[in-house]
């Protein structure tokens, strides 16, 4: 792979590892964000996420690799000298100094003068409405306002690349929601190039332009949310993304085709589609009274605005997920019938990757119109 | 239910806790406050060659200290002794408690016990060591003159030198462990912010660790500083009867020359120079922090 330098690259990793003893953290990254981007690392636990960002920020030494930041090979550089700003989990505040101190900290630390400190910290302050509490000590805050804090001493310094681990993990949900659109409009009101790290699936589709899904130290896609949820390039990235995720049920050989164990009159796909995975987002299927694959509730789930009914497939064991609007209060054992929707997503069995040219008009051998209704 | 169930608990709890605490009261009060007090009331007391001790309440012993420039001597001596001991132990000791404190080594706990290691062997036994090792007929002495490196043995027994070195080598593990719980507390990622933040390695340590690091350097400067000015066997076998200090001129009172009130007032003297020390260099320090 060439990675030649593309001053119009905010960010630039090229195979970029990371062993800790005998564990690599990092087996090979490269990806690439555009100058004014909203990138999501988003993985399960453990699988990098933080240890990229502290590559990234120069807080951890790559083992082997090249990092450029705006064009510039920063690899072997201190976080200092990166252009970057970081926001960490646990804030990391200054617990010695006042709320001002903290978002002037940095600003101090590279000589700009006084007056110019002073009216950017009103600046800031203003910016994530902390005005009023600077004389304060970081103890003497809610988790929100020291995330506040966090943020402008993050943003005061200009830095064209702001890097963020998990900042909003130690909220609680309602926080939560009113800090991510706050961050997202404050990255763009300043053009930042952000690369934010969430383990969070919903965090991550909201608020990216690009989200580059990890699994155990490795780029397992690369994508913005819409192409990571209509294309999922693998069967992890299928069953990740979603609430409910995907669900993946096992093609095997029928009469006519590839079919569902338990529903044998139903061909879904090609005949060498057998032993492969079916992947059906749950929102995406709908219940018919008449027609569709056969089906018997297994268990439901109400969400309030919506109820996930749990569907075993015919006489088989195979379970598809049904997200259907609205309180639905079938008992466990109730037949029913699903209407697959036109996409349907199909993963090899042995790799494990989506494969790409699967006849679409075969998946959906069901066009009747009446739409069940949910009593 | 009625609001006096948890009343009742709680004041049960007080009384408990009061309890609790009435034996390390009395230990005190028996063990250091009635002594000091009457080793207070003695050093009013008038001593006749002689007689021993004669009932009085002068000042004589107090004056006789600070007109003497011998006595005035040993006592600026030990204070240089003690800040100079206190100081090295705190150069030396903060690096170290600092790599005690973030290793992620599986062997941390054999360091930490490698640092105390030295307090299991008392200062009497060590410095009879260092007296076989340094010594001008001492190991080190001999072989460097069956070498022919050196003709007169050299002068390392019966020196300040020996001396500062013996108490630094006593008092660095109790500096080591109060600075190490201290900087133990301080999450890794304030330092890495601060150099994320820009600032230079030595500027994260001037405003961030050091200031963090506070409450440990107050606590283990404190106790290195008391340990010192009071050391009593590592100057006499290190420094040798020339070498006096505050804690062996107070036995030699009491126990060779058998005056009980210079002693007294001697014990007095060392008891507030101490604590005025502490107490000034504790307010200097705190002072300083806060201004910034
Ligand atoms: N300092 C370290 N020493 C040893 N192993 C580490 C260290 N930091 C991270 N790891 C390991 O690297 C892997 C990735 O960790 P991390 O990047 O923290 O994951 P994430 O942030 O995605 O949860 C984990 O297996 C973790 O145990
Ligand atoms: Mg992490």
């Amino acid at each position: 792979m060439s990675f030649a330098s593309h001053p119009d690259d905010a960010i630039r990793l090229a195979d970029v590892r990371k062993q800790f003893g005998d564990t690599a953290a990092l087996a090979g990254v490269s990806l690439k964000a555009k100058p004014g981007s909203f990138v999501v690392l988003l993985g399960p636990s453990g699988c990098g996420k933080s240890t990229l960002l502290r590559v990234l920020a120069g807080l951890e030494q790559a083992t082997s690799g090249t990092i450029e930041l705006s064009g510039r090979d920063v690899s072997r550089l201190p976080p200092a000298q990166r252009g970057i700003s970081m926001v960490f989990q646990s804030y990391a505040l200054f617990p010695h100094l006042s709320v001002a101190e903290n978002i002037v900290f940095g600003l101090k630390a590279r000589g700009v003068p006084a007056a110019d400190r002073a009216a950017r910290l009103k600046d800031a302050a203003a910016l994530v409405g902390l005005g009023h509490l600077l004389e304060r000590r970081p103890s003497q805050l809610s988790g929100g306002q020291q995330q506040r804090v966090a943020l402008a001493r993050a943003i005061v310094a200009q830095a064209p690349i702001c890097l963020m681990d998990e900042p909003l993990s130690n909220l609680d949900a309602k926080l939560r929601n009113e800090m991510r659109r706050e961050i997202r409009a404050l990255q763009q009101r300043l053009k930042l190039t952000m690369v934010y790290v969430t383990h969070d699936q919903a965090e991550a589709m909201s608020m990216a332009d690009q989200v580059v899904l990890m699994r155990d130290g490795h780029v397992e896609q690369d994508a913005s949310p819409a192409e990571l949820y209509a294309r999922p390039a693998t069967r992890f990235a299928a069953t990740f993304i979603g609430t409910p995720p995907m669900s993946l049920v096992r093609l095997t050989a029928g009469e006519g085709g590839a079919v569902l164990e338990g529903a044998p009159g139903h061909v879904l796909a090609p005949a060498q589609a057998a032993g492969q995975w079916l992947g059906v987002r749950p929102e995406e299927i709908v219940l018919s009274d008449a027609e569709g694959l056969p089906a018997g509730i297994a268990g439901a789930e109400f969400l309030g605005g919506e109820t996930v009914l749990s569907c075993v497939i015919g006489t088989g064991t195979q379970v598809l997920q049904v997200r259907v609007p609205g309180l639905c209060a079938l008992p466990v054992g109730t037949p029913v019938r699903l209407r697959l929707p036109q996409t349907l997503h199909l993963f090899d069995d042995a790799t494990g990757r989506r494969i790409e040219d699967f006849p679409s008009n075969l998946a959906s051998p069901f066009s009747s119109k009446d739409n069940a209704t949910c009593r | 239910m009625s609001t006096t169930a948890p009343e009742a608990v709680a004041g049960a709890r007080k009384n408990l806790a009061g309890l609790l605490v009435v034996p390390a009261t009395l230990f005190v009060a028996i063990g250091l406050i009635g002594p000091l007090a009457i080793l207070f009331r003695y050093s009013l007391n008038k001593f006749v060659p002689g007689q021993f001790m004669v009932d009085g309440l002068v000042i004589e012993n107090y004056v006789k200290f600070f007109t003497d420039t011998y006595y005035l001597n040993v006592l600026v001596r030990t204070v240089r002794v003690a800040v100079i001991c206190t100081l090295a132990c705190l150069i030396m000791g903060f690096p170290l408690a600092y790599v005690l404190a973030r290793t992620q080594s599986r062997f941390k706990n054999l360091l930490v016990i490698a640092v105390v290691l030295p307090l299991f062997v008392g200062n009497a036994v060590r410095a009879a060591g260092w007296m076989t090792a340094f010594g001008s007929k001492g190991a080190l002495n001999a072989s460097l003159m069956a070498m022919g490196l050196i003709d007169q043995p050299l002068e390392i027994m019966f020196t300040e030198n020996a001396v500062l070195i013996g108490i630094v080598a006593v008092n660095l593990p109790f500096m080591v462990l109060s600075l190490q719980s201290v900087i133990e507390g301080i999450p890794r990622q304030v330092e890495e912010a601060a150099f994320s933040l820009g600032a230079a390695p030595g500027a994260m340590f001037r405003r961030v660790l050091w200031p963090l690091a506070l409450p440990g350097v107050l606590a283990g400067t404190i106790l290195t500083f008391i340990l010192a000015m009071n050391a009593y066997a590592t100057p006499v076998l290190l420094g040798g009867p020339k070498f006096q200090m505050m804690g062996p001129l107070v036995y030699g009172q009491f126990a060779q020359q058998n005056n009980w009130p210079f002693g007294g007032a001697i014990s007095f003297i060392l008891m507030t120079a101490t604590i005025l020390l502490t107490a000034v260099a504790h307010l200097i320090v705190q002072g300083r922090y806060r201004n910034r």
